[in-house]
């Protein structure tokens, strides 16, 4: 399958997509957080975001991550593709399925009362649309974002 | 003589020859700060030679709240280069150089200061001076017109530019050694106390995973008393988890009656409004574009 083809497979309202934008499919575990928001970064850059909404995919991101990583398998894998509407960005975790975040306290609680749950909650305040799902072959997060440059 | 290790910057007094190692420039303006602003509330005369010019030296001691320009339109500071004191012609001859700190002591004593402070950006040694080879000698020389004296000297050296063998070769003559007081310190993040004005300072990323040196920082603070910065001005990234954790501790700061500020970028700004920190009293939200 060329790019185009799974560009267009990906994108469930069609359309065109931003020029220069490059669709991302970047596995990821604890160690490689960094790497991935980097990566998510150039990629929210590319499709044509501003400063400020390439911060929030990118928070939007991490949490998604960071939540397959503390509470889910430990690792997964994130896609992020756009169409000329939206980003949208997608997290998959392979493990055992789960309640997205908060599943449980992961080690070395930081001594401040933490509500475990504020990462989806943020997830919510920033994306326009947010999708989660279990199954057998575990949990995946779908969010979308309106594309809005600055 | 050998060096104290992990004495903190604000812990420095009389006959202290001090070696303050620093890895970026907010570093060495920041616990600078701290010594120069600790000089001046004692009253004594204090000295900053630096590459730095008084204008931009001024400017850096007041950005973090020392009255400097006050105190250097009275007397009670200088800030200068080092061409005339530690160089003559861009050259090093470390007898010169200890006569000039000897004459600062004499000096400061006739105008009356009850001390003398003076600190040292030692950077001039990174360039081609001729003697430069007379640098142990010359901090050699410090330590012994300290002695007896009222007067305390904070050398400064790069740490990163200065090679290993430079700096274990002056490191004996001091008496302290003096860096900041660092919780967490990898390639993408530095989580460190900041001395002028007092608090926390991080920078690079921030995540989940750092959370317990995060949480030591900030009980740190908490404990410090008296009012708080928590410089995140060179924070790239702060997730969800550590953006309440910072909102926790200076809601606590604040119960306090304690002022909290907090200086970020704009987009780390907005992550600390979602959560209403904008709207507590105390807590002063500084964004940057």
């Amino acid at each position: 399958m060329t790019a185009e083809e799974e560009r267009q497979q990906r994108a469930p309202s069609g359309g065109n997509v931003p020029a220069g934008f490059t669709p991302l499919d970047q596995p990821f575990d604890g160690g490689s957080l960094y790497a991935l928001r980097s990566a998510v970064t150039a990629h929210a850059a590319a499709a044509g975001m501003g400063r400020h909404q390439v911060y929030d995919v990118t928070a939007v991101a991490h949490e998604l991550a960071a939540n397959a990583v503390q509470h889910g398998a430990g690792h997964g894998r994130l896609r992020l593709w756009a169409d000329d509407k939206f980003l949208y960005c997608q997290v998959s975790d392979d493990g055992r399925g789960g309640s997205a975040d908060g599943a449980g306290a992961p080690d070395g609680l930081a001594p401040w009362p933490v509500q475990h749950g504020h990462g989806l909650w943020l997830t919510g305040q920033i994306a326009d649309h947010v999708g989660v799902g279990h199954g057998p072959d575990g949990t995946t997060a779908t969010v979308r974002f309106l594309l809005s440059p600055e | 003589m050998t060096a104290d290790a992990g004495v903190q910057v604000t812990e420095l007094g009389a006959e202290d020859h001090a070696c303050l190692t620093f890895g970026e420039s907010e570093e060495l303006f920041d616990l600078t700060a701290a010594f120069v602003r600790d000089g001046l509330d004692a009253g004594l005369k204090v000295v900053w030679v630096s590459e730095a010019g008084p204008g931009l030296a001024a400017g850096e001691l007041e950005r973090r709240g020392v009255a400097a320009e006050a105190a250097m339109a009275n007397g009670q500071m200088t800030a200068a280069g080092c061409e005339g004191r530690l160089l003559s012609g861009q050259e090093f001859r470390a007898d010169a150089a200890v006569g000039w700190l000897a004459g600062e002591l004499a000096s400061s004593a006739r105008q009356g200061f009850p001390g003398l402070r003076v600190a040292l950006d030692m950077s001039w040694a990174l360039r081609p001076v001729a003697g430069i080879e007379e640098l142990p000698e010359f901090e050699q020389g410090i330590a012994a017109a300290l002695e007896g004296s009222t007067a305390a000297v904070l050398c400064q050296y790069d740490r990163e530019r200065f090679d290993p063998v430079t700096l274990a070769s002056v490191a004996g003559f001091h008496t302290r050694a003096v860096a900041a007081a660092t919780y967490y310190a990898d390639a993408l993040l530095r989580i460190c106390r900041q001395y002028a004005p007092p608090g926390i300072r991080i920078a690079g990323e921030l995540d989940f995973q750092a959370a317990e040196p995060l949480g030591l920082a900030l009980a740190e603070a908490i404990r410090l008393g008296g009012d708080i910065v928590i410089n995140m001005s060179a924070l790239a990234f702060v997730d969800a988890r550590c953006t309440l954790m910072i909102a926790d501790a200076a809601r606590t700061i604040a119960s306090q009656s304690r002022s909290v500020t907090l200086r970020c970028l704009a987009e780390v700004a907005t992550g600390f409004k979602r959560i209403g920190l904008a709207d507590v009293d105390g807590i002063r939200l500084v964004g940057r574009r």
